[in-house]
């Protein structure tokens, strides 16, 4: 392999302002307890969507805080270097400042060799040695054989703490970027730009508004001052998770530690993230030639990991749609039985595919998380039927216990498919690095202990109180824009025929989704056009 | 979901006797154990310390090569959604419940030339998963409601796909450069075949019988498992599976003279593309041209050739270089594919590039590079096997395309074996201005005005 950052579309978080509408005033929620067992709460009761969710600090490892995974059985050598940085840090009007820093680092040569000397050396051990930034953490990895350990780590190190920071490099990576946004992001991904433009609905006016490669007028008024500056600011001792696993020994922990404590100490302080305010009703719909409707749907909400409620509610939208699975409901209901599109899915926090796999990448954690749900796209006519089934399936999971059949087999399965989760080097160290920031020692590990001690209802109970899809907030994307806006404004019923048979309950259940009152404001529906979006 | 991008396969000559074990070597630290039932299913168990997670990969040789008849381009990959719609012992959403009992991930691709299951999860649920998959190459059943439901989630999944230019690339380009071969349409199908395919049930059992034979599959079982015992389910439940697959007579594409070009206006911002093929020989176990391909591909557009160092890093024409070919049953294309960054910079790329295979066809190779690109390989191969998974689906691929059970080792060995002189000759010998495809892409907007906005 050679250095590469990643960086796409498929990291998928956003920007781009909708117009909002004045919320009253918040009512703080407290902050979340510590990590423990998942048990039914004794509150059955729902209760209300907040009208904000504050930001609760994630918890801070000590600088240069290790976490070691070594085992014999393996010539590999993985190295997870996670930063507590990422693009809420980009200063404003220079949005996409970290990720493109961080990728000059990992792509544009040390100061020792050049960007093209950097391939040449890593190229014959077909070492590994990648950037994934995101909103609030930015992820240096690298793998190699221990034949060639040494040499990799001089490299690696180098990468941080002698980057080459080439002007020449700076210009063809910020080209790189600014076509990311304008021919990728606006133009050749529906699903991943309904997803980014989710993103900047919810958070709108927040740090994690704005796309993490940036946008297009933010990356052009990034100068190499700017990013040397950024580089001193932001990737420094203090913020730095160190992961190894593999062939580790203690000579490797001990030159790498050395060499990293040549990182600045510490940079520019933490950004102070505001709450978030209710997007509850908002839509947004970016407008663009498109063969089909991209949906994506969700919510902020006060739930993270080490929250009592977490593993219950995780639970339930594995049950509802797990990513790119057979077995959830979503995608039984809406693909399989109505053959409305290529899949459905849920999610109880932010997600970005791991590549290769299906699962949820790690190190891109939150301090203030959303739930989501993903229809891959529909056809236009359907758009507002299949947007009324995801609500529908959800108000389902809300109002109605899973039979005890269900939740059996859910449980069942989540016990074994977690595990996979968990199958490389890579993701081990990701999940124990994770842990750290959300105090939750042993994740997976306590997923598992929790279900045992799960039950339909208790699940139901959390679902009831922790998921509310009168708060949810919605993002298109579709040609016929004015259209779509129309139909969601209209509130009329969305009939839809089929080209097969159905069963008579499959119809029946079509007649209360076709009149389901979607939870739409009228009057919060905005049209972007896709050439606009993340301009600036 | 359950399919991973339309990928890329040739007919099983089993080329190993029955009960035979290829040993681990530095390239593949594993070992294969291989039998073949009467019923000439090959069965390749692989011991791989995985702590209680097993892959299960079954590699069917029908891919939309296979695809003669006209109208029913894209049947393979469709067939591939229908393989997991059950049957009268395991009727629909049955699967589903044995698959989430134990928590399997449970998917499936197709390509070109091979269908390729995957189940991945506890090896506790071994026997029922042998039980279940057994049953549904044997048994497949579906309704016709089922099917027609089934064939707009394949839609869904090209409207998906047509988002990004590169499913139209590869539809012009192969349209462009086969005028007889199946491989004239990709493993998607013409998007009007696709339109019609709820149509098309009665023929889909003809596609089941045809191809879904134990004779063109095979079958990986990777992890921690009891082997007799394994085997010992295996031959009780595959055991009945008896038929012989068709023979269909594909095409064979005649010899290119003359270059061709073609254009794609696309309609939307995007950058420029270009993309340079040729016509190229078959993957085969006889031959290394399968491995001179890969090897090609870095020497003339990896991250270390003069090409990319000349056209991505200092000239900073091109945001990527690159080519999408890979191993074929038939022969193919080798390709090398640019994304401009300007319009202008088009007959400068494309001019780059033929020079890079000019040279090398003259017999100008760099032998430390050939040697960097080998190194590469070998660690890049060990470095991708990193779960059962990822054993599973890289021996079912190179098993699937090379019909041959060790055909992973037998690729890592080729790579391991050419020599400078050899890339040199295949460079003189396929990739000629007469044996040449062009394809152009440009953004509908002013092209002339240079830049893509």
């Amino acid at each position: 392999m050679n250095t590469r950052a990643t960086l796409s579309l498929t990291a998928l978080l956003a920007l781009a302002g909708c117009a909002s509408t004045p919320k009253p005033a918040p009512e703080p929620s407290p902050p979340p307890p510590p990590a423990q067992e998942a048990t039914a709460p004794a509150t059955p009761a729902p209760t209300a969507a907040p009208t904000e969710v504050p930001a609760v600090p994630l918890h801070q490892p000590k600088p240069l805080e290790r976490v070691v995974l070594a085992r014999p059985d393996t010539p590999i050598v993985t190295f997870r270097l996670v930063f507590h940085t990422g693009s809420i840090d980009d200063p404003k009007g220079k949005e996409g400042l970290t990720a493109l820093t961080a990728t000059l680092m990992a792509e544009g040569g040390t100061q020792k060799l050049t960007s093209a000397q950097l391939l040449e050396a890593l190229y014959p051990m077909a070492a590994e040695l990648e950037v994934f930034p995101d909103k609030e953490f930015t992820t240096f990895s690298g793998r190699v054989h221990k034949d060639f350990l040494p040499r990799f780590v001089d490299i690696l190190t180098d990468v941080l703490l002698a980057p080459r920071l080439d002007p020449a490099e700076l210009e063809r990576l910020r080209t790189n970027a600014v076509s990311d946004v304008e021919n990728g992001l606006r133009s050749a991904n529906d699903e991943a730009l309904g997803k980014v433009a989710l993103d900047a609905l919810l958070y709108e006016g927040h740090p994690y508004a704005h796309y993490v490669g940036g946008t297009v007028q933010g990356l052009k008024s990034i100068t190499l001052d700017d990013v040397k500056a950024h580089a001193q600011r932001v990737f420094t001792q203090d913020r730095l998770v160190v992961g190894l696993a593999g062939a580790v020994d203690d000579a490797l922990q001990q030159s790498l530690l050395a060499k990293l404590a040549s990182l600045p100490a510490t940079g520019a302080p933490r950004v102070t993230l505001p709450p978030v305010k209710s997007s509850a009703g908002k839509v947004v719909i970016v407008q663009k030639e498109a063969l089909s409707t991209a949906i994506s749907l969700g919510t902020v909400y006060p739930l993270r990991r080490g929250d009592p409620d977490y593993f219950s509610i995780a639970f339930a939208l594995s049950h509802l749609g797990e990513h790119r699975q057979f077995i959830g409901v979503l995608f039984n209901e809406l693909r399989e039985k109505r053959g409305l599109n290529y899949g459905d899915y849920a999610y109880a926090e932010n997600f970005i595919e791991d590549p290769g796999s299906t699962y949820n990448r790690n190190n891109i954690a939150r301090t203030q998380q959303l739930m989501s749900l993903w229809a891959r796209p529909v056809e236009p006519a359907n758009a507002v039927f299949a947007t009324r089934g995801l609500v529908f399936f959800l108000d389902q999971l809300v109002n109605q216990p899973l039979s005890q059949e269900r939740f059996d087999l859910m449980r069942g399965y989540l016990q074994g498919y977690t595990r996979l989760w968990e199958q490389t080097d890579s993701r081990r160290l990701g999940y124990a690095i994770d842990s750290l920031f959300y105090g939750t020692p042993d994740f997976l590990e306590q997923y598992r202990q929790a279900m045992t001690k799960m039950t339909p209802a208790s699940v139901q109970e959390a679902a009831r109180r922790r998921l509310h899809p009168e708060a949810l907030g919605f993002a298109f994307v579709t040609q016929d824009a004015e259209g779509l806006a129309q139909a969601l404004r209209s509130g009329q019923p969305s009939p839809i025929s089929y080209a097969s048979k159905k069963s008579p309950e499959l119809l029946e259940q079509d007649q209360a989704i076709i009149q389901l009152k979607l939870p739409v404001h009228p009057d919060a529906i905005h049209v972007v056009p896709a050439q606009s979006f993340m301009e600036k | 979901m359950r399919r991973l991008l339309p990928l890329l396969l040739l007919m099983l000559g089993l080329a190993l006797p029955a009960a035979a074990q290829s040993p681990a070597s530095t390239a593949f630290p594993y070992t294969l154990k291989t039998d073949t039932l009467p019923n000439g299913l090959t069965v390749v168990r692989v011991p791989y310390p995985s702590r209680g997670i097993i892959a299960y990969v079954t590699v069917v040789r029908v891919g939309s090569r296979n695809e003669v008849e006209p109208g029913k381009t894209g049947f393979a990959h469709f067939f591939e959604h229908m393989m997991f719609k059950g049957t009268q012992r395991h009727p629909e959403g049955e699967r589903e419940k044995l698959m989430g009992t134990f928590g399997f991930d449970d998917n499936a691709f197709t390509t070109d030339d091979i269908t390729l299951y995957y189940s991945y999860g506890p090896s506790a649920g071994l026997p029922q998963l042998i039980e279940i998959e057994a049953d549904r190459f044997q048994n497949l059943e579906y309704s016709e409601p089922s099917f027609r439901t089934e064939a707009l989630a394949v839609l869904g999944e090209y409207h998906k796909n047509a988002a990004a230019p590169y499913l139209k690339m590869e539809e012009a380009l192969n349209a462009t450069a086969f005028t007889r071969h199946t491989y004239r349409h990709t493993t998607l199908g013409f998007y009007e075949d696709i339109k019609a395919m709820p149509e098309a049930y009665d023929y889909s059992r003809t596609f089941f019988q045809r191809w879904y034979t134990p004779d063109n599959t095979l079958l990986f079982i990777v992890g921690d498992f009891d082997d007799a015992k394994v085997m010992q389910l295996v031959r009780d439940n595959y055991g009945p599976w008896n038929r012989k697959a068709a023979q269909v007579s594909v095409p064979a594409e005649p010899p290119q003279r003359g270059t061709r070009t073609v254009h794609v206006d696309w309609p939307q911002p995007t950058q420029p593309r270009l993309v340079l093929a040729w016509h190229t020989p078959a993957a085969s176990p006889r031959t290394p041209d399968s491995a001179l391909q890969a090897l090609l591909i870095d020497y003339l557009v990896g991250p270390t050739s003069p090409a990319y160092k000349s056209l991505v890093l200092d000239k900073q024409l091109v945001e990527a270089i690159g080519s999408d070919a890979a191993e074929h049953r038939d022969p193919h294309l080798f390709t090398l594919t640019a994304t401009l960054k300007e319009e202008r910079s088009r007959d400068t790329v494309r001019l780059a590039l033929l020079q890079e295979v000019s040279r090398l066809a003259a017999g100008k190779v760099d032998a430390a590079r050939v040697k960097a690109a080998q190194d590469h390989a070998r660690y890049g191969a060990l470095m991708a096997l990193q779960t059962p998974r990822d054993v599973g689906i890289q021996l079912g691929w190179n098993a699937g395309i090379l019909g041959t059970p060790d055909g992973l080792q037998t690729h890592l060995r080729h790579l391991a074996q050419v020599t400078p002189a050899q890339l040199s000759t295949f460079a003189k010998r396929y990739l000629t201005a007469n044996n040449l495809t062009m394809l152009s892409l440009t953004p509908k907007v002013a092209a002339d005005a240079g830049g893509t906005k």
